[in-house]
């Protein structure tokens, strides 16, 4: 068996262990944990109902989707910088 | 002459698709867009969040008419959306909306995951493990992003304190899974976030740490391993 | 299921019911948002050992001339066997076409053939799920020249034919009625009262448009007074069946719904003793 392995297999071991404060570590590091996430509020997409704007469809301007180009106006706006370059 | 049903459904079906047929068929037509739009809002509901309600509509009626659903489970419809805001001009100002729409989309598929019991890799010799491949939780994914991608999820939800984020704030690399009521991620560093990369590409748990090691000198692997175990990212050993 | 009063279990309430286990006679939930694995399924398996279920899917397209589609009818089945729910229902519509969901319950021709097409998909179905499985009439916006018979006369013969039940949404024999001009009460002739297993009730909109005034069921408010006295006709003449409040738009706190339940809870009791089935 390697050093490395034994190395690896010991760090696995106290893992297993549990002798690391996880919680403890991802707060001194700042990182963020999240309490409420993606959730049973957010499930149930397929509905029953037919959308009451759907009879706004005897209007003219909806069906010219495209006549306007819609602005973000979101929480977009709290982003700021952005002189990376992906 | 009346139509057979099949050319019927086909014409009335080419009407509710491609526009033509007014009148009421228009409450059909707007009925379809209007709940898909708001099936993807719930499934997107950061990117709408940031965008705004106008333009997300305008955004997912886009997505809509390139594709409708293939099945009706409107929770798996969506998977594409990343890939249709990277290439949509209208969000050329918002470089990093579609790792947004990437983190929504794979918090969807994180929630709707079966949640397995965590292997017990206690029982296993430790020279073992570290000679072993792991197979991931269901669920479970890497999104890389070039931007903070944490932050700027968090101002995105509801109740969010104010403040702003800057998007020079350096890379993500969040790590998504799920828990026993909703799903959820968490940030890793460069190393750990090489370590579930390499893993997840069936290799031994030594050939990841390698990789971890190779990218983050300062590597912790107890912490790293731990915090996974943490998380239930591990189903099992791969066999 | 004793006729009882029961509401759709929606996701904004799932938490609530799941921590306060409100008295109800029977809860609904839509198939399609329970077919993967999620934490909502394991919730609603909770839920089932303390409540009757009632299964209502909205996607099978019944209508479809394409057939059902059998990856989504097996993952039905499949909950359907999970759940073990008292009642199972879709709609008298069709979604999908070539391959491509429409997500709307679209409305059908009512001729022979569509009566064969939606007799060979519930014999399907039927035979898929071992049990019986009832038809809603849904809202209708369009009619159609070339129907051949009446959406009752329809509904009775798709029983005779296939041995399903019917879902009687008073809501939408009242949009329906109102939007093609026809008599809602009359709509109610000759309907099998026998088949009956189920009524639905929800909120409707008025809109004023151009060409006058459509009404659009969106279940996004309290059922109207005329649905309320179009399902007391419904009670009187076929008897007390399980009853369900709908609400799938602008979703109210649970304690609204819960009223909505009770109301038809009372009329239920009211009405007991004209069951049609048991005469």
């Amino acid at each position: 068996m390697t050093p490395t392995r034994i190395a690896i297999a010991a760090a696995l071991a106290s893992a297993l262990a549990g002798t690391v404060a996880i919680s403890e570590r991802a707060e001194a590091q700042g990182k963020m944990t999240v309490e409420k996430c993606y959730g049973v509020s957010k499930a149930g997409q397929n509905d029953c109902q037919t959308d009451n704007s759907s009879c706004a469809g005897t209007s003219k301007k909806d069906n010219q989707p495209d006549a306007w180009i819609a602005v973000p106006k979101g929480t977009c706006q709290k982003i700021v910088g952005g002189m990376v370059k992906s | 002459m009346t139509l057979a049903l099949r050319e019927w459904q086909a014409t009335f079906a080419a009407q509710l698709a491609g526009g033509g047929g007014e009148g009421r068929l228009a409450i059909h037509r707007h009925n379809i867009s209007s709940s898909l739009i708001r099936s993807l809002g719930a499934t997107l509901s950061t990117v709408r969040a940031l965008v705004g309600e106008e333009f997300f509509r305008q955004a997912a009626q886009a997505f809509i008419s390139r594709g409708l659903p293939t099945q009706p489970v409107l929770a798996e419809y969506g998977a594409d959306f990343a890939g249709f805001i990277e290439a949509y001009p209208s969000a050329e100002s918002l470089p990093y909306l579609a790792d947004v729409a990437r983190l929504d989309w794979a918090l969807n598929v994180a929630f709707h995951s079966p949640r397995l019991e965590a292997a017990d890799l206690s029982a296993v010799p430790p020279e073992r493990l570290a000679a072993s491949a792991l197979v991931l939780a269901p669920g479970v994914a890497l999104v890389r992003s070039a931007y903070p991608l944490d932050r700027i999820w968090a101002v995105s939800q509801p109740g969010a304190p104010e403040g702003t984020v800057d998007l020079d704030g350096g890379a993500a690399r969040l790590l998504v899974h799920r828990r026993a009521d909703d799903a959820t991620f968490i940030a890793l560093g460069e190393g750990e976030a090489a370590f579930v990369e390499v893993l997840g590409e069936g290799q031994v748990v030594e050939v990841a740490a390698g990789a971890a090691l190779a990218v983050e000198p300062a590597f912790d692997l107890t912490a790293a391993f731990a915090r996974l175990l943490a998380c239930e990212v591990f189903a099992a050993l791969r066999q | 299921m004793n006729a009882v009063a029961g509401i759709g279990l929606r996701a904004p309430h799932l938490r609530e019911i799941d921590r306060d286990r409100p008295a109800l006679g029977f809860l609904e939930i839509h198939a399609e948002n329970y077919l993967t694995p999620s934490s909502s399924l394991a919730t609603v398996e909770r839920l089932r050992a303390d409540y009757r279920f009632s299964v209502h899917a909205v996607g099978l397209s019944l209508g479809s001339v394409d057939g059902l589609d059998a990856v989504h009818l097996a993952r039905v089945a499949t909950l359907v066997k999970r759940l073990e729910p008292d009642l199972v229902s879709d709609h008298l519509s069709w979604s999908t076409f070539g391959g491509r969901y429409f997500n709307d319950l679209l409305p059908l021709p009512y001729t022979e053939e569509a009566l064969e097409v939606v007799t060979r998909n519930l014999d399907r179905l039927q035979e898929a799920l071992g049990r019986q499985v009832s038809v809603e009439n849904p809202s209708c916006y369009l009619d159609f020249p070339h129907s051949t018979m009446s959406e009752p006369a329809f509904l009775a013969e798709l029983v005779r034919r296939s041995g399903c039940g019917l879902l009687l949404d008073a809501n939408n024999i009242h949009v329906t009625a109102h939007n093609l001009g026809l008599d809602p009460r009359a709509w109610l002739d000759g309907l099998p009262a026998a088949a009956i297993t189920e009524y639905h009730l929800a909120g409707h909109a008025v809109n004023e448009t151009d060409s006058g005034r459509v009404l659009i069921d969106d279940h996004g408010s309290k059922v109207a007074d005329a649905v309320w006295a179009l399902h007391a006709e419904c009670l009187a003449r076929f008897g007390p069946r399980p009853t369900l409040i709908e609400w799938d738009s602008d979703i109210p706190a649970l304690p609204v719904l819960l009223g909505e339940a009770q109301r038809a809870q009372a009329m239920l009791a009211a009405g007991g003793s004209h069951d049609a089935r048991a005469a």
